[in-house]
């Protein structure tokens, strides 16, 4: 069994002229949560499509579960594409059971597997309506069993969690730790930097067709080092960006997290603040993947310019 | 057949098969049809209502004898006129009051003999209405014979004899095939027009199907998550075979229900009722130059629902699909008239024309078998060809949102991958 559940190699994709994906290399070991990230239009939903032969790559190599790309092999992958979509005038049971059809299962076995997933998404008494008459959020968990329906060993989302309710959230992250828990690889694309801090192990960065970034969270996080520190306060903190040693301020309204130079000295800018605003909290932290994401993403809009 | 290819299959003719408007066509058309059989028959046996006349003769000569005539006038063994006295009083008077009987409706009409009508042969019929061609045929039909008599006694000539020795010719027309020889008046023309027309529309409506849920299934987005299971070019497949599939059902369960009335209605009404009399071939013929005309179209037409994004956005690109059927349908009288000629079979080895013109070849003729095969080679060659052309364009088209493609982009869609 190879160590790898998606590895990517080389791979290239261009519409038109327009690159959408640069030379992209990249491997998804088995197991855990793997977070694909990157702004809008970096190039995560093709790359996913490229793997699910939606789309085919203009060069380079791709291989799932250890085996180069092909139908049997994606055969062993749920996929939930961005766009979400079922057959509106379909019953529940007949559209679930031919979306686990259509990956190889048979009609039997599963209809057999059905009636857990219809139980615990509580769907079980729509089993029987048409899937037009199912509320957007009941749409959402009925896409969720059609991609896990026929037990794939790597499950590739595309923002699995847009459009939920805190609800639904929950409900999806538990079932995916869960999935995990039982072996299986999770792939999820979003740029909800929040949902991948919590449950991803692993991620990529992806701007302009481009990786930038990947590796382990707490890797990655320990990369950008301890030069962050979140300040809490009342009072008016405009000067804090023109401070000697501070980067970058961002304000989350209830708190800023001020981004320091490399040597500056936590000490020196928190009497300075303490100076002119009164503080109720100051706290060195390990950068947040927010942070990482718009500071490298900028950084390399900046290098590319 | 892959487990993949079946489900595909599967789901687009349960959807197809169990959707309201294939239950109600396929319901409806057996009674229209079984109507339309057998209501004529029923209103000729009750033989309406007689057509209430009077007649008005300036000439004075021949009024009793028209009445007369026509009171004896039969059509289809029945009585049609129901003839009423003019009334006393001068020549306008009564005309005047047929008028106004006319109008109040106590009267359907009024035939007026002017008083030359022998030498001018002419004469008018004032009625309520005057599309009742057949009634009005007759009266025609039976006046003049009055009126010719007349001439010929006049002449010195016996009208007896002079009818039977101008008797016209009554041609019996005989089809000679294999299977022996058939009296046919016109029916099996007819037969075979009619079922020329419900070819044309079956084809046309479900490869239209085709395309509107191709455009649907786009919209709904659910395009991609089959896409990820199976191929697109077995998801196109699965699709034409399931939908053809929901079409032949049709064609069965209107067949059987047809076959139902005739037998029913082969003990009372035996013999009075035109039933189609086809031929194995003939039915053969139907169901096979559907599945392939199905398959070329419906092709054409799955590349247009995956290329564009609203049916509205489709309208542009069906026209030049229609054309081709539309231009075979406008070919039958050429083949009608003359089903072996070069013109005739030349049409109906063009694949686009096939469907439509050499199925109907077959239903009046029964042309050589070598044209036959070389025509379902050739179209199935053209089938092959236009698969593959709307294969490219469906596997490209199905994830292509937003602006409509122009040609040049669909070509390019087609050349690479």
């Amino acid at each position: 069994m190879s160590e790898f559940a998606l590895r990517l190699d080389g791979v290239s994709k261009a519409f038109a002229g327009h690159a959408a994906v640069r030379d992209l290399t990249l491997t998804v070991p088995r197991g855990g949560v793997f977070g694909l990230l990157g702004p809008n239009g970096a190039g995560k939903t093709t790359t996913l499509r490229m793997v699910m032969d939606i789309l085919g790559a203009d060069a380079g190599e791709i291989e799932i579960l250890g085996r180069p790309a092909d139908q049997a092999a994606r055969d062993r992958v749920g996929y939930m594409p961005e766009e979400r979509g079922l057959y509106p005038r379909m019953e529940l049971e007949e559209q679930l059971v031919f979306m686990a059809q259509i990956k190889g299962l048979s009609r039997k076995e599963a209809l057999a597997r059905l009636g857990p997933w219809l139980e615990r998404l509580s769907l079980a008494e729509w089993r029987k309506r048409k899937t037009n008459e199912l509320s957007k959020g009941m749409q959402q968990k009925a896409q969720f069993i059609a991609t896990v329906l026929h037990e794939p060993e790597l499950l590739i989302m595309d923002e699995p969690m847009s459009g939920l309710d805190p609800v639904g959230t929950d409900v999806m992250r538990e079932v995916m730790l869960d999935l995990s828990r039982r072996g299986a690889t999770i792939v999820l694309s979003s740029h909800q930097m929040d949902t991948v801090e919590r449950l991803c192990a692993r991620v990529a960065l992806l701007n302009r067709g481009q990786k930038v970034l990947d590796g382990a969270v707490a890797e990655v996080k320990a990369r950008h080092g301890k030069n962050t520190a979140v300040l809490a306060f009342e009072g008016d903190g405009a000067f804090l960006a023109s401070l000697p040693g501070v980067a970058r301020v961002s304000d989350f309204g209830r708190y800023v997290e001020i981004r320091m130079t490399e040597g500056a000295d936590p000490q020196a800018i928190l009497a300075a603040a303490a100076s002119r605003l009164r503080i109720r909290r100051f706290e060195i932290v390990e950068p947040s993947l927010h942070d990482i994401f718009v500071e490298t993403v900028t950084r390399h809009g900046e290098e590319a310019a | 057949m892959s487990g993949k290819l079946w489900a595909v299959v599967r789901r687009e003719y349960l959807e197809r098969v169990r959707s309201k408007a294939f239950i109600i066509a396929t319901l409806l058309v057996p009674v229209l049809m079984s109507g339309m059989m057998v209501v004529p028959f029923f209103a000729m046996r009750a033989g309406g209502k007689l057509l209430r006349v009077a007649v008005l003769d300036a000439s004075g000569s021949f009024q009793t004898e028209i009445e007369e005539t026509l009171r004896r006038a039969r059509f289809d063994d029945k009585p049609r006129f129901d003839v009423r006295p003019p009334g006393g009083g001068t020549l306008a008077e009564r005309e005047r009051r047929l008028k106004e009987a006319v109008v109040a409706g106590r009267l359907d009409g009024y035939l007026h003999l002017p008083k030359d009508v022998i030498e001018s042969s002419a004469a008018s019929y004032f009625g309520r209405t005057v599309s009742n061609r057949m009634d009005l045929g007759v009266l025609e039909r039976q006046v003049g014979e009055v009126i010719v008599s007349r001439r010929l006694s006049a002449a010195g000539i016996d009208p007896g004899e002079v009818k039977g020795l101008t008797r016209g010719l009554d041609l019996r027309t005989v089809r000679l095939s294999d299977a022996g020889e058939k009296e046919d008046r016109g029916a099996a023309v007819l037969v075979s027009i009619i079922l020329l027309m419900i070819l044309y529309t079956s084809i046309l409506m479900w490869g239209q199907l085709v395309m509107t849920s191709i455009i649907e299934e786009k919209t709904s987005r659910v395009i991609e998550v089959v896409a990820s299971g199976v191929p697109p070019t077995q998801i196109l497949a699965g699709k034409l075979l399931g939908v053809g599939g929901a079409g032949l059902t049709q064609f069965l369960v209107w067949s059987v229900s047809l076959l139902g009335v005739s037998i029913v209605a082969a003990g009372p009404l035996a013999g009075s009722i035109p039933l189609p009399d086809l031929g194995l071939l003939v039915l053969g013929s139907f169901v096979v130059f559907f599945l392939l005309g199905f398959a070329f179209y419906a092709s054409l037409y799955a590349s247009i629902g995956a290329a564009v994004n609203t049916v509205q956005e489709a309208q542009n690109f069906v026209f030049p699909v229609i054309i081709p059927l539309v231009l075979g349908l406008m070919c039958f009288p050429v083949v009608l008239e003359s089903p072996d000629g070069g013109l005739a079979v030349a049409l109906s080895l063009v694949p686009f024309l096939t469907p439509l013109l050499m199925f109907l070849r077959i239903a009046v003729l029964t042309p050589p078998a070598w044209q036959i095969a070389l025509s379902v080679i050739l179209l199935g060659a053209a089938i092959v060809g236009v698969l593959f052309v709307a294969g490219r364009i469906y596997r490209v088209g199905i994830l292509m949102y937003g602006k409509k493609p122009t040609f040049p982009e669909l070509m390019r869609w087609v050349r690479h991958i």
